[in-house]
């Protein structure tokens, strides 16, 4: 008896007859459409600026790591610097994870309503905070105490080689460029994390109590379970803006175009966004310029990738929730 | 001819103008219309007519798609996602969902009060009375007598003639009841849909609301979903009685005058559910 | 960057606030947590004063010390299930103590750092004659701050017709490409800001098509805008009761005047919210204008001519100077921003709590 009948009619083309609001709708879907437009545009464009560089350069612009175009043929790859941007946004999230899924679990399950909100309140107040003014605030306070930590991990952590120092130079290191992008970071995770630990079924809880009622068994058993999508697509969303962040890393990071690769202590790494800020300005000519505009194609596909995987991960698991 | 004579064939004719008067030309009508959910078929074979300047009162137990039929009488049905119809609507002898019938048209003859009131939050008093020439795009001078007039048919300008440049907000719900009800009549519609219009509301309300609907039936068709067995007997010529059976699409069981159809029912449902028995 | 305005949360804080099994107290509890708590800041605060570690180890010292007198208090209240939670709940106030102090310590160099470049010629003067040597009694950032306002406006008129076109869209039209579209703005939403700005660097400016100006800076930061403005709008544009528009259509409207005349303005404070988030997400972004509409020391008012100094542009200038002067500038014109920020946030959340009741 739920068989559609072949004399059913078409409803929806009937819904859009009047003719006005075909036209509306035309204008609408049209300026719908207009992010599609412009991610499509940064494709094109910044990718046929980089078309020609990697006829002339070849796959080393993404596996050598020097910027110098005073050789002939030039030296130039920005492999350190794309290696940087990962390494800097691993160093943002070893600290920024744990922080989030702390901050959340203590704002949903922990404390206070009063509490609760003014500390919500005040993460949110962190992600307002511009980058600018972050890695002001990073040059001139964290830097000083940074560099005392530091030297403590390397002190008596030194013998980990993610701690080793030969220069004893601890400022512009990627560890203080991390720690200010897990600043960035953690808002952004929080704000996904609190909203998934926070709808975490209350019937699920209570059969958690009795397991036993206690916070660990619910987050074990329950709370962290239920919300692992969400919870990864928080923190894959935080890494899209770890990846992108220019203007903080370029204060706290001395670029090196040379391949620091886990030494998070010692001074000097790599950032493709910071690249392109630094050598902008004192650009040689244009076919520098072009070098950062392939330079920022990349960086482009890089976060557009990361993020792109975020949000599938997020909005999944919002559906199934639903 | 004997002053006798004159008189029995004045009565003559009265009787048969009157007679004339009872078949009254149709409006509105339905030809075995069915209507799905996506692939749930929520009624089946619905032939209804409604005869101009009547009140046909659509009766039955929750869930058996009264609703959903009245909103298929003015396309607002095509709205809801999954939505598929078959069969014809004719208003006026015209399919209204013929291709090249345009839905505004439809709706702004057929007009239609929802449940719960819902007077545009945006707007006053008088905006909202007025909200339905604005959105329709139809030019009306004297928009203060339209005011009064149709607050008058909804029988609230006495209660609100002092603030019509209050938010719409401020009224109570039998009031913003009778605000849409007055934002329909604005349009001029010839039909006014009415879907459970009181089941919101206080019993004062409800009253006032009942005789609103004997007044404007002299003028326009309308068709009231009610759950309320009294208020179809109250208020309405005529009577259908829709029915479900667990699992099966809607359809109606029987349809006749008000008087018929609670007085001497043809199927026992019919008479169980007149009665009080279920639903 | 995610939705920071989200009505949904308050229910959803309040609905968690009933369940919380382990939150069950005993007496003994309160008075094992006490000295839980103050046996360790006493042993820190000892070494602080009478012993030669340093403060930052003495600072790292504290954490497990508090990890552990804790969880002897858990396994004395609530035995050894308790120590698992005694761990989290320790960590969890410190990442809370964290993220407090990190934003107290942001503001509070904004404050102590900004407040000494504030004066009515900082604010009132532009930059012409002025080099970072230049003593602080000369020159100012009002062009600095008319660049920022005037950068802002532009991307704003490009930005909040489009987003809020396609929030329509997604609530309104309900096309089939909406989730589509939807996946296309949360995509662009990632985009980073150096990128804007090299994308209307490469089409727009190498080209010659448009000089290095306000109006590139503010296209540059429309694409950052958009997808922000149409996030939001799309939240609040679902807050509309179907009611409304129903009832709208049911009175003979068409789709168009149903948006324009009944859910728009049902929607408008929380429109504005959108608009408001939208510029305070952009406000303080410094790469793409770096590569967009570079800078001047001058006042410009022509959006379309003269490259044009903005706050965050000035700051950037000042930042690592040799000269304190110069390093004062840049805090001020920091503390400007953040005030224009802190303003539009404190803005958007009055209007939203109030729609919200």
């Amino acid at each position: 008896m739920a068989t559609p009948d072949l004399q059913q009619r078409d409803l929806q083309a009937a819904a859009t007859s009047h003719r006005g609001d075909r036209v509306f709708n035309r204008a609408i879907t049209v300026a719908a459409f207009v992010s599609l437009i412009i991610l499509a545009g940064i494709a094109v464009f910044l990718g046929a600026q980089a078309l020609p560089v990697f006829q002339e350069l070849g796959f080393s612009f993404l596996t050598t790591t020097a910027w110098d175009l005073t050789t002939d043929p030039v030296s130039v790859g920005i492999f350190g610097m794309l290696y940087g941007s990962i390494l800097l946004s691993v160093v943002a999230l070893v600290i920024a994870v744990p922080a989030s899924l702390l901050l959340s679990i203590f704002i949903v399950f922990l404390a206070p309503k009063k509490l609760a909100s003014v500390l919500t309140n005040s993460i949110d107040l962190m992600a307002a905070i511009p980058s600018v003014i972050l890695g002001l605030w990073a040059f001139y306070v964290l830097n000083p105490q940074a560099d005392e930590w530091q030297r403590l991990l390397n002190e008596y952590l030194g013998w980990i080689p993610f701690f080793e120092n030969a220069s004893g130079n601890f400022l512009g290191t990627p560890f203080i460029a991390g720690f200010v992008l897990a600043i960035m970071v953690i808002p952004i995770t929080t704000s996904v994390t609190r909203e998934v630990l926070g709808r975490t079924p209350p019937d699920l809880i209570n059969a958690a109590e009795a397991l036993g009622c206690s916070l660990w068994t619910m987050l074990r058993y329950v709370a962290l379970p239920y919300g692992r999508g969400g919870i990864v697509g928080g923190v894959m969303l935080g890494l899209g803006r770890a990846l992108g962040e220019t203007i903080a890393v370029f204060f706290v990071l001395k670029l090196v175009y040379d391949t620091n690769w886990y030494h998070v202590i010692e001074s000097g790494g790599g950032s493709v966004a910071t690249l392109i800020v630094s050598r902008f300005g004192e650009a040689s000519g244009p076919f520098e310029v072009q070098l950062l505009l392939a330079a920022g194609f990349f960086l482009f596909l890089m976060t557009l990738i990361v993020n792109m995987i975020a949000n599938l991960i997020v909005s999944r698991t919002g559906r199934l929730k639903k | 001819m004997s002053t006798a004579e004159f008189e029995k064939s004045v009565v003559a004719l009265e009787n048969e103008f009157a007679k004339a008067a009872e078949i009254r030309p149709i409006e509105l009508e339905t030809r075995d219309v069915s209507v799905w959910f996506n692939t749930r078929k929520v009624l089946e074979g619905v032939n209804m007519q409604f005869e101009k300047n009547t009140v046909t009162a659509l009766i039955g137990p929750s869930g058996c798609g009264k609703s959903t039929f009245i909103r298929t009488l003015n396309r607002l049905h095509e709205l809801l996602p999954g939505a598929a119809l078959a069969g014809e609507v004719l208003y006026e002898g015209k399919d209204i969902y013929g291709p090249t019938v345009d839905p505004v048209h439809i709706r702004l003859n057929i007009g239609m009060v929802f449940q719960k009131p819902n007077p545009f939050p945006s707007m006053t008093i008088r905006g909202n009375v007025l909200s339905g020439l604005k959105l329709s795009g139809m030019k009306r001078s004297n928009h203060d007598e339209l005011v009064e007039q149709t607050l008058t048919s909804a029988g609230l300008w006495n209660e609100v003639k002092d603030r019509l440049d209050h938010a719409a907000g401020e009224l109570s719900g039998g009031q913003q009841q009778r605000l849409v009800i007055a934002r329909a009549l604005a349009v001029n519609p010839h039909v006014l849909l009415m879907d459970e219009p009181c089941s919101a509301l206080d019993p004062a309300s409800t009253l006032k609301i009942e005789e609103t609907i004997r007044e404007l039936s002299k003028d326009i068709t309308i068709v009231i979903v009610t759950h309320n067995m009294q208020q179809a007997v109250r208020v309405a010529d005529n009577t259908a009685f829709f029915l479900a059976a667990e699992g099966e699409p809607g359809h109606v069981v029987e349809q006749g005058k008000t008087t018929d159809i609670f007085g001497n029912p043809q199927d026992q449902r019919t008479l169980d559910y007149v009665n009080g028995r279920f639903g | 960057m995610t939705t920071l305005f989200d009505p949904s949360r308050i229910p959803t804080l309040q609905q968690q606030e009933r369940i919380r099994p382990w939150n069950k107290r005993t007496k003994k509890f309160d008075v094992t947590v006490a000295l839980a708590v103050i046996v360790p800041l006493l042993i820190v605060v000892a070494m602080f004063q009478f012993s030669d570690i340093p403060d930052a180890l003495v600072m790292v010292i504290y954490l497990p010390l508090q990890l552990i007198a804790s969880g002897i208090a858990a396994s004395l209240t609530k035995g050894k299930r308790g120590i698992g939670d005694s761990i989290i709940i320790v960590n969890a106030i410190g990442a809370s103590i964290f993220s407090f102090v990190v934003i107290i310590s942001v503001i509070w160099s904004l404050l102590s750092h900004g407040l000494k470049a504030l004066s009515i010629p900082f604010l009132t003067q532009n930059s012409t004659y002025i080099s970072p040597s230049t003593p602080l009694e000369y020159g100012g950032i009002a062009h600095a701050a008319l660049g920022t306002l005037l950068i802002v406006a532009i991307s704003a008129l490009i930005a909040v017709p489009i987003g809020i076109a396609t929030a329509i869209y997604i609530t309104e039209v309900r096309g089939k490409a909406v989730p589509y579209v939807r996946f296309f703005v949360q995509s662009m939403s990632g985009v980073p800001s150096v990128v804007a700005g090299l994308f209307i660097l490469t089409t727009l400016i190498l080209t010659g098509a448009i000089n290095t100006s306000a109006f590139a800076g503010g296209l540059a930061y429309a694409i950052l805008m958009l997808p922000t403005v149409a996030r939001t709008a799309e939240e609040v544009l679902r807050l509309v009761p179907d009611d409304l528009r129903t009832g709208a259509l049911a009175l003979g409207s068409t789709r168009a005047r149903t948006v324009f005349q009944v859910v728009l303005p049902a929607a408008k404070t929380g429109i504005v919210t959108a608009i408001i988030l939208g510029v305070a997400r952009v406000i303080g972004e410094t790469a793409p204008l770096l590569m967009t509409a570079g800078k001047n020391d001058a006042t410009v008012t022509n959006p379309f001519s003269d490259p044009i100094s903005t706050l965050p542009v000035s700051i950037f200038e000042n930042v690592a100077q040799p000269y304190p002067d110069a390093v004062t500038r840049a805090w001020g014109s920091a503390l400007i921003l953040m005030v224009l920020v802190a303003i539009l946030f404190t803005t958007a959340r009055l209007i939203g709590r109030n729609k919200v009741k």
